[in-house]
C-alpha cells in the first residue's frame, strides 16, 4: 500500500494504525538508498511529502521552530550559521531538494551533518503520537545508541525547534569538495552568557556533544589557553571507530583541531566585534 | 533451498505530467522514478548509475526543481510535474545548453550529460543573474568521468549567455 496523507492528523492516525509496517518516507534520500542496496524491501509506505504544515519555518517564544518536512534547501537560507552551512554540505543541489531535517533526525546516523548542527544549537525534537500527542524533548536525549532513538513505532517526527539567537560555527572533513558524507564534523554554538556547546559527527554510534568541554567553556572569555585544553579534553570525549573513510586516531586528533579552529574564529570575532546574523 | 516465492509487490496508480503529457499508470509501490521514466514511459534519455545519490546522472526536475529520480518513488509523483532530458528539444530545435553541450564539446561518453544539462536547466530557470560560485554549486552534485569539467562549465557559461542575449 502506499498510503500520501495530506495533514499531520491523518499521518498520526496511519501510523497509529500501521506502527512499523509501513516504511515513513519523505525526500527518500535514505530510505530509498536502503532499498536499492536490498537492505530493506518495504512494500508498504507512508509517504508524509504532501503534508504542507511539515514545511514550515516560525519564530515561537524565543524558539525557531521547523517543520520535520523542511528540506536541506530550504534550511541553507537560514540565519543560523551552523544549520545553514551544515545543510549546504549535504549531496548537491537535487539531494538538498529531497532530504528533510526530519529524515536527518529519524534515521539518526552518526554522520548525519544536521543532527551535529541542531545538537550544537541545543535543539529540541517534537515527537507526536494520537494515542498521547506532541512531547518535546532534548535532541541529545533523543539519540540512544547506533541508529536507536527514542521514537516510538506510533509516533512521527514533527518539528525541531533551537533557541533563536546562538552564534554558531560548522567544519566538515570529508574526501571531496561536494556530495560529501563527514568523515568528521563539528558543530559548535555559543550564547550570550558566552555557554559553548559542542558537537561532533563520525566519532561514534551516535552524533555527540562534549559535555565536559562545554563545562570548561562555559561562562569563559575564549582565550588561546582555554582553547587549547578544551581541544586536549574533546579528544578523550569521543570514541570514533576506524572505516573505510578513515581511522580512529585520524579522527580523534582532527576533533581537536576543528574544536581550535572553531573556538578560535568564535574569539577572533568577538574581538572584532562581529555577531552572527 | 531454492529462493523463497518473490512476494507479490502492491501497485498503486500514478497520475503525473512528463514533458507536457498526461499519463496514469499503475506502478509497484517500491519502484524508483527512475525504473518508471525509463522502463514504464520508454523515456531511456535519464539515467541510473550510482542508485545512491553520489553521481547525479539520473537528475530530473519535478514541479522545476532537480531531484535524484532513482531516490523518488514513482508513486511520489501522482500528480506532480516532470521534464526529462527529453522534454528540452523542440522538435529538431536544440535547448540551449543543449547546444551548448555540442558547441564546446562537453561530452565524451555522454552517459552523465542527460543529468549535467537537467541540472544546468534549473540553474537558468531559476536566476538571470549567476555567479561563478551560484554555478558550481548548482553542479555540484553531477559526476563526469571523462572530459573533465572544463568543456561543461564553458558549456553552461555559452548557454546562460546565448539566453540572456536572445
Amino acid at each position: 500500500m502506499f498510503h500520501q496523507p495530506t495533514t499531520f492528523e491523518q499521518a498520526l492516525e496511519l501510523r497509529r494504525a500501521l506502527g512499523t509496517d509501513a516504511t515513513v518516507i519523505n525526500g527518500g534520500t535514505d530510505v530509498v538508498v536502503a532499498m536499492n542496496h536490498g537492505a530493506i524491501h518495504p512494500q508498504c509506505f507512508l509517504d508524509v511529502s504532501r503534508i504542507r504544515s511539515l514545511r514550515k519555518v516560525e519564530r515561537q517564544n524565543g524558539h525557531v521552530v521547523m517543520g520535520a518536512g523542511v528540506t536541506f534547501s530550504e534550511l541553507g537560507k537560514m540565519h543560523f550559521r551552523a544549520l545553514r552551512e551544515a545543510s549546504l554540505s549535504v549531496g548537491g543541489p537535487a539531494i538538498r531538494n529531497m532530504g528533510t531535517i526530519g529524515g536527518n533526525i529519524a534515521t539518526a546516523s552518526p554522520a548525519g551533518d544536521g543532527c551535529v548542527a541542531l545538537l550544537a544549537m541545543n535543539a529540541e525534537v517534537q515527537l507526536a503520537s494520537k494515542a498521547r500527542g506532541d512531547r518535546w524533548m532534548p535532541l541529545v536525549d533523543y539519540f540512544i545508541d547506533y541508529r536507536k532513538t527514542a521514537l516510538a513505532d506510533d509516533e512521527l517526527i514533527h518539528a525541531v525547534r533551537v533557541p533563536h539567537n546562538p552564534r554558531s560555527r560548522w567544519y566538515k572533513i570529508g574526501k571531496r569538495g561536494a556530495v560529501n558524507i563527514s568523515l568528521v564534523c563539528c558543530a559548535i554554538s555559543q550564547n550570550e552568557n558566552k555557554k559553548t556547546e559542542l558537537a561532533f559527527g563520525c566519532v561514534g554510534p551516535i552524533p555527540k556533544i562534549t559535555p565536559k568541554a562545554s563545562a570548561l567553556l562555559a561562562g569563559e572569555e575564549l582565550t588561546p589557553e582555554l582553547i587549547n585544553d578544551a581541544a586536549n579534553l574533546v579528544t578523550h570525549e569521543v570514541s570514533p571507530i576506524d572505516d573505510q573513510r578513515g581511522t580512529a586516531t585520524y579522527r580523534r586528533a582532527m576533533c581537536g583541531t576543528l574544536t581550535k579552529r572553531l573556538l578560535t574564529q568564535l574569539m577572533k570575532d568577538d574581538a572584532k566585534g562581529d555577531a552572527d546574523a | 533451498m531454492p529462493d523463497p516465492t518473490p512476494m507479490e509487490i502492491p501497485m498503486t496508480q500514478v497520475a503525473c505530467t512528463v514533458n507536457g503529457e498526461t499519463f496514469t499508470r499503475d506502478v509497484p509501490v517500491d519502484m524508483p522514478l527512475l525504473e518508471f521514466l525509463r522502463d514504464v514511459l520508454g523515456l531511456t534519455g535519464t539515467k541510473g548509475a550510482c542508485l545512491e545519490g553520489e553521481c547525479g546522472s539520473c537528475t530530473v526536475l519535478v514541479d522545476g526543481e532537480t531531484i535524484n529520480s532513482c531516490l523518488m518513488l514513482a508513486a511520489q509523483v501522482n500528480e506532480r510535474n516532470i521534464t526529462t532530458i527529453e522534454g528540452l528539444a523542440a522538435g529538431s530545435e536544440l535547448d540551449v545548453i543543449q547546444d551548448s553541450f555540442v558547441a564546446t564539446g562537453a561530452a565524451q561518453c555522454g552517459y552523465c550529460t542527460p543529468g549535467l544539462i537537467m541540472s544546468a536547466r534549473a540553474l537558468l530557470n531559476d536566476q538571470p543573474e549567476i555567479s561563478e560560485s551560484d554555478l558550481l554549486t548548482a553542479m555540484e552534485g553531477n559526476i563526469c568521468r571523462c572530459t573533465g569539467y572544463a568543456s561543461i562549465i564553458e558549456a553552461v557559461k555559452r548557454a546562460h549567455r546565448e539566453s540572456q542575449s536572445a
